[in-house]
C-alpha cells in the first residue's frame, strides 16, 4: 500500500509548519517517515531535503533502537548542535517524523516549546488522513497511467 | 511502502539493495551514479567506516520517466552487509517497495549468499513482508573472477521459490547487469503500483526498458 497525501492534507500540514517555522524561527520544517520518504518541506534553504529524510529517519530509527536497549519505548526527541546549524527532531507518531533546521539566532528553547502544538497538530492530521478514502475515491483522482518513454532512466550521454 | 503526493504530483519509491558483505551492493549504486544523466539523480551519499565499508547505508534518489503527469522518484539503498549491522539492516528496510540482492558468484561466498538471503526473510517478515509479494530480483555479481560458480547452481542456491525470481549475472564494476537489474525492479515496482492504484486497467501499458 502507498500513502497518498491528497492535495487538502498537503495544504493542511503546509499551514502547520509555517506556523511552526514563523514562532520557532527555524530554517526549515519537514515532515518525513520512518522509510525516509519526505512528505512535506516548508523553509528557504538549499539543503537537500530527501537526504535529509533519509538521514533524519536513519538517526531517529537507531535512536529509537538506543532508547530500547535502555529499557526506554522512545526517546521522542533527538538533538544535534553545531556551532552555526542545529538539527531538532521529534517523533509525531510511530511512522512520522518531524524535522527542524535552525540556526544559531534561533533558539532551543522556543524550536522546543513551539515543536509540542504542532506535532498535536500533525498527529490529529495524519490520523485523519489515515481515516480517509482510500486513493481512487477522491477528488483527486486520476488513473495512474505509465509512461511510453522508451527509456525508464535517462544514460548520460558519452 | 510508495508514497504519492497529489498537490506536488509525485511518487516515491524505495529500492534496497541487499546482499552480503563485499557482495558489490555500494558499487551498483556508484556505477548507476557515474552512468545515469545527472539531471536524473541526486548525490550518493554513503555512511561507511575510514576503511570504506558501509556503515549505516548509501542513499541516492534517482529521478524516472514513469508515471504520466508525476515525477517518480525511485530511493536507492543498500544495507550495511555484515553480520554484525542486522538492526542496521532492518531500519534500511522499513518501508521498502523493491530488492535487488545481490549475490557474490565466488565458490567461497555461497553460504554467505544463502545467510544473507535467509536474513532478508527474516527481516521482511518481521515488517510484515514477504518475499512472495515484494517485487525483488537477484543479481550474481562478480562474474568476471576465476572461481565462480555456476548461474544455474546460484540460481538452484538462491532462486528456488515457487515462481523464479528475474536474476542477472553481473560484473558490477564494468556496469555490467546494473542496469538489467535497476530497471527490472523498478519495473516490477511500478507494476504493483498501479495494480494495487489503477482501478482502469486499460490505463496500464507496457514499459520498454533501457
Amino acid at each position: 500500500m502507498a500513502q497518498v497525501l491528497q492535495e487538502k492534507d498537503s495544504v493542511r500540514l503546509r499551514k502547520v509548519l509555517l506556523q511552526l517555522l514563523a514562532r520557532s524561527e527555524s530554517d526549515d520544517c519537514l515532515l518525513c517517515d520512518s522509510g525516509g520518504h519526505m512528505l512535506a518541506l516548508e523553509g528557504a534553504s538549499r539543503h537537500d531535503p530527501f537526504l535529509i529524510s533519509a538521514l533524519g529517519a536513519g538517526v531517529f530509527g537507531a535512536s529509537r533502537e538506543l532508547a530500547r536497549m535502555l529499557g526506554e519505548n522512545e526517546f521522542s526527541a533527538v538533538l544535534h548542535q553545531g556551532e552555526r546549524k542545529s538539527i531538532f527532531l521529534r517523533a509525531v507518531d510511530a511512522d512520522t517524523l518531524l524535522v527542524m533546521i535552525f540556526s544559531q539566532s534561533a533558539n532551543v528553547g522556543l524550536v522546543k516549546l513551539y515543536s509540542t502544538p504542532a506535532v498535536e497538530d500533525l498527529r490529529q492530521i495524519l490520523a485523519d488522513i489515515k481515516q480517509g478514502p482510500p486513493v481512487g475515491d477522491t477528488e483527486d483522482s486520476r488513473p495512474f497511467v505509465l509512461s511510453t518513454e522508451t527509456q525508464l532512466f535517462s544514460l548520460r550521454k558519452e | 511502502m510508495s508514497f504519492v503526493n497529489f498537490k506536488k504530483r509525485e511518487v516515491q519509491f524505495k529500492i534496497v539493495y541487499y546482499g552480503p558483505g563485499l557482495c558489490g551492493k555500494t558499487t551498483n549504486l556508484q556505477v548507476i551514479h557515474r552512468l545515469i544523466n545527472p539531471e536524473a539523480r541526486g548525490d550518493l551519499t554513503s555512511i561507511a567506516t575510514a576503511g570504506e565499508r558501509t556503515l549505516f547505508f548509501d542513499f541516492m534518489p534517482l529521478v524516472a520517466q514513469a508515471i504520466e503527469g508525476y515525477q517518480t522518484r525511485f530511493q536507492l539503498y543498500t544495507v550495511p552487509g555484515q553480520v554484525m549491522y542486522n538492526l542496521t539492516r532492518r531500519l534500511v528496510l522499513r518501508g521498502v517497495d523493491g530488492v535487488v540482492f545481490v549475490a557474490d558468484s565466488q565458490w567461497s561466498k555461497m553460504q554467505e549468499n544463502v545467510e544473507s538471503f535467509a536474513n532478508l526473510e527474516e527481516n521482511l517478515q518481521l515488517q510484515g513482508e514477504t518475499l512472495q509479494t515484494l517485487p525483488h530480483v537477484l543479481q550474481y555479481n562478480k562474474r568476471d573472477l576465476p572461481d565462480v560458480a555456476p548461474v544455474h547452481y546460484m540460481e538452484f542456491m538462491l532462486n528456488h521459490g515457487a515462481v523464479r525470481q528475474s536474476s542477472f549475472p553481473a560484473v558490477a564494476t564494468t556496469g555490467e547487469g546494473v542496469f538489467e537489474a535497476l530497471n527490472m525492479v523498478a519495473r516490477q515496482v511500478l507494476h504493483k503500483f498501479m495494480i494495487v492504484h489503477s482501478r482502469k486497467e486499460e490505463g496500464v501499458r507496457e514499459l520498454a526498458l533501457v
